[in-house]
């Protein structure tokens, strides 16, 4: 993934035609969310040779009721015409109904996203202020004591799972300590759950410890690389104090690309919430999904799928226009 | 003013400590510029950077540096910071990458200013543009709020040396300023740095290898060798009479073209067009190219990189192809190695058409294994994880459909190639970063020449390389040519080293040829207004003729 956020930077920077090139890319993303839409189709019809009737009625449903339900509700088509239907439906916001919450899938999605939004953004925050100044004290400090501690620190959390990690964190704070509870606040608006911080403590740690993992070894060596270039030593020569140089110079030209990791970071937060939302009982998408895959309440599990492609697409689209933004060289043509 | 005693630095490595350099002294006075020379590992960068303590950390450093009678070696690093870019400022050799791409021109230069607490920030910014103006750079105000990647190397250059000026530091380092720039350019950067010495009596320590340079800009002179002063005194002397046999040495290996209308017969043995070895017409040129072009997009818009380029090499024949960076001198390589795609036009490799309409597929691949190559980077263009040996059989193998042979055949194949260009046959079984970038250049030439190639392309082979190396790089290529009488396309921008090999010369400009003939006709007598702008910017290592030289560049400028 970093590879890729490599070859987006390059490919961006390159200068020319960015405008272009986010025209090419909106067009590549409307593609992959079709072809993800076709995959979700077609698995919608594997996992239920019946078609959804008999998720619906019931193992004990007839062969008279499951037909009479197709024919009302259309599933007596050819395929084909489904997936227009299906597409059709899609493009309103129409995702099917589960087939255990008895309501619509959109419905059901719609009211948990805005939850596991709000607690990715806050671990994604929580992740930045910590791994960004740490990425750069390493690089500064290389090779030497704090970068070597910090190095070790990031390994061990990086290879432990964070459900693992999450497990510890529960034991240490929750139940040794006695400092946060080891539940997630419930409730059916993001105002409820942020109405008690102190149970969101641990969710945003374990959800922040692994991105912290990653993004400060990512700033380290993208301040590393920045540390060599030339117009530092130019800084130096003028008389630049180093803390100056590093703040002025070094950090901007190192987050452009940290920056634009970040939206192909998207998709990694939202597997990662259906492990830190199941472990802590948090009421958002990732626990739907966690659930749905254990009831086989497949529209749901496929809403998610689609709820998160569309994530993937437009995190990597904004990750491309910040790059963009961010770059001189490009700046000028969106103005 | 600055002096050095006793300098020393050593540089702590895997492989133990490596003297950089071992004990110098220097002086440099008010309002000279001295030149510190020597080539590549004699520590004169080293010097340079020690002045201000920019070393490396792995770097030790010993002996005295005075200021006006200010010891500079036991400054802490707060006060070092007072003096860097106050009393002495530096300017550094790569231009294009000197300047943060992300920071403004103008709040680069007015940061030199406020470090050292000089003006409001509303003022810094107006001396910034005062400089950008003073250092010649055409629409100060705009530039200033611009980006270094809107600008040139030149114009960059002039923005690090604005920079250097901002707070009128005694002394002015600059390591390499020019090398990494054109010849025309060059010339312009060196009027700069002159016209700034003598107008505000600035000191200038000017770090290079070029002895043209040395001769344009110096007063006195010091010549560096492996870390030690071999030789110091005024231009005059060092250049038109050295004592140290090492000078001397270094002066003969620069090639120089032979003062204008003099004429000197070429080396090698000229061959009119289309004449092959013994007068014998030879109706089919080995390389032919009829209105060729190359275009590249880019951001929508198109850039000609070569426009419409007809030219004709004949077997045995060497061309010179001259020209400065975006002349399109390589692109006419690359497409003639079919490296780069022409938009229109005809290329023909000995007498067979290419491309479109022509020779394709297995065919055309045949055809270009009879064209060798060679290019200017020795380092990068060797696979650090193939030794020697198999990057010079790797055309033998890849040709193999063609010339089948066995690999005992191959190795020993390998052996009299590595013998061809003077390197012992045990080399075959070292790595690239055992070998110097002599070496490792001629190992680019064994492996252009293990087809025996009827057509080298040689992409400025030898200007990453030192003098007194370049010298014997190209004794190897002269004597190779001579034996195995294949025809070469020799790409540079090192006029004299052109003079020196081809039998032909073309000039190229904005994608062009603008002139094409024999060597003497176009490098001595040039016709050509570019052609005479490029000649007269190349400086020669004589000080006497240079400042004539000058003289009449600068009259010709301001007549034009």
């Amino acid at each position: 993934m970093v590879e890729a956020a490599r070859t987006a930077v390059r490919t961006a920077s390159g200068g020319a035609g960015i405008l272009r090139f986010l025209g090419r890319r909106l067009v590549q993303g409307v593609i992959v969310i079709l072809i993800v839409t076709l995959i979700v189709f077609a698995l919608l019809h594997l996992a239920m040779p019946q078609g959804p009737a008999q998720g619906i009625l019931g193992m004990q449903a007839t062969q008279e009721q499951i037909d009479a339900f197709n024919r009302a509700n259309g599933f007596d088509r050819p395929l084909w015409q489904q997936y227009f239907t299906f597409l059709s439906q899609i493009a309103v916001g129409d995702l099917g109904d589960s087939f255990k919450l008895n309501r619509p899938v959109a419905d059901a999605i719609g009211q948990r996203l805005p939850k596991t939004l709000v607690l990715a953004l806050i671990s994604m925050a929580v992740a930045l202020i910590v791994a960004i100044p740490m990425g750069i004290y390493q690089a500064v400090r290389r090779g030497k004591t704090g970068d070597y501690v910090f190095t070790t620190m990031n390994f061990i959390i990086y290879s432990t799972p964070s459900f693992f990690l999450g497990l510890v964190l529960v034991i240490v704070f929750a139940q040794w300590l006695h400092l946060v509870p080891a539940l997630a606040p419930q409730g059916d608006t993001v105002a409820q759950v942020l109405a008690k911080p102190a149970g969101l403590v641990l969710p945003v740690a374990t959800a922040a410890l692994g991105i912290i993992a990653t993004i400060s070894r990512y700033m380290r060596s993208a301040t590393i690389d920045n540390l060599s270039e030339d117009y530092v030593r130019t800084a130096r020569a003028k008389g630049t104090p180093m803390p100056v140089v590093i703040r002025r110079h070094v950090v901007r030209n190192s987050l452009t690309p940290v920056i634009a990791m970040l939206g192909y970071y998207l998709p990694v937060m939202f597997g990662g919430m259906i492990v830190v939302e199941s472990l802590f009982n948090y009421p958002g998408m990732g626990l739907l999904f966690w659930t749905s895959a254990q009831t086989g309440d497949y529209p749901v599990l496929l809403g998610c799928v689609l709820v998160i492609a569309v994530a993937t697409v437009v995190g990597s689209i904004l990750a491309d226009l910040v790059q963009a933004l961010l770059n001189p060289r490009t700046r000028g043509e969106l103005a | 003013m600055l002096r050095i005693r006793d300098l020393a630095v050593t540089f702590r490595t895997d492989d133990g400590p490596v003297e950089a350099v071992r004990g110098i002294d220097l002086d440099v006075r008010r309002g000279e510029v001295l030149a510190l020379v020597g080539e590549s590992g004699s520590g004169k960068s080293v010097t340079a950077m020690a002045v201000l303590s920019l070393l490396p950390a792995t770097a030790t450093r010993t002996g005295s540096i005075e200021l006006d009678g200010r010891e500079l070696t036991t400054l802490g690093e707060h006060e070092l910071n007072g003096v860097r870019g106050k009393e002495i400022s530096m300017v550094f050799q790569e231009p294009m990458t000197a300047l943060n791409p992300s920071m403004r021109i103008g709040d680069q230069i007015a940061e030199a200013l406020l470090n050292h607490g000089v003006g409001t920030k509303q003022e810094a910014a107006r001396r910034a543009v005062e400089l950008l103006a003073r250092v010649g750079i055409p629409e100060p105000e705009r530039r200033a709020a611009g980006y270094a990647h809107e600008m040139s190397g030149g114009q960059r250059q002039r923005v690090v040396i604005a920079i250097a000026l901002a707070c009128e530091p005694k002394l002015i380092i600059a390591d390499e300023p020019t090398t990494a720039l054109d010849v025309t350019v060059q010339a312009e950067i060196l009027d700069l740095i002159r016209e700034l010495a003598h107008s505000s009596g600035t000191s200038f320590l000017l770090v290079t290898h070029n002895m043209g340079v040395v001769a344009d800009i110096a007063d006195r002179v010091a010549v560096m060798y492996r870390g030690e002063m071999v030789e110091h005194g005024t231009a005059m002397q060092v250049l038109r009479e050295p004592t140290a046999d090492y000078t001397k040495r270094l002066l003969d290996a620069v090639p120089r073209l032979p003062e204008g209308g003099e004429t000197v017969p070429p080396a090698g043995e000229p061959e009119p067009d289309g004449t092959g070895p013994g007068g014998v017409a030879l109706p089919v040129p080995v390389l032919s190219l009829r209105e060729s072009s190359v275009t590249y997009r880019k951001a929508g818009k198109s850039f000609t990189a070569l426009d419409q380029v007809s030219i004709d090499i004949a077997a045995g024949e060497i061309l010179g192809l001259v020209g400065e960076s975006g002349s399109g001198k390589s692109t006419l390589g690359k497409v003639a190695l079919g490296l780069a795609p022409t938009s229109g036009g005809e290329l023909r490799l000995f007498g067979e058409k290419l491309g479109r309409g022509g020779l394709r597929g297995r065919a055309e691949r045949r055809l270009r294994g009879r064209v060798g190559a060679i290019f200017q980077d020795p380092g990068s263009s060797l696979d650090p994880r193939t030794t020697v040996g198999e990057a010079i059989a790797e055309p033998l193998v890849v040709h193999r459909a063609v010339r089948p042979m066995s690999g005992r055949d191959r190795a020993a194949r390998v052996r009299e190639l590595l013998e061809a260009v003077e390197l012992p046959a045990s080399y075959a079984s070292r790595f690239p970063h055992e070998l110097s970038g002599g070496q490792r250049q001629r190992i680019g030439l064994a492996r252009a020449i293990a087809l025996e190639p009827e057509l080298i392309i040689a992409d400025e082979p030898t200007s990453a390389l030192d003098v007194s190396v370049q010298a014997a790089v190209l004794r190897v290529l002269r004597e190779l040519q001579e034996r195995m009488d294949f025809a070469c396309l020799f790409i540079s921008h090192d006029l004299a080293v052109v003079h020196e090999f081809s039998h032909r010369v073309a000039v190229m400009h904005e994608g062009r040829i603008v002139e094409l003939g024999a060597t003497d006709d176009v490098l001595l007598r040039p016709q050509h207004p570019y052609s005479q702008r490029l000649l007269a910017s190349v400086p020669v290592p004589d000080p006497v003729a240079q400042r004539e030289r000058r003289v009449a560049r600068l009259a010709a400028r301001s007549a034009a």
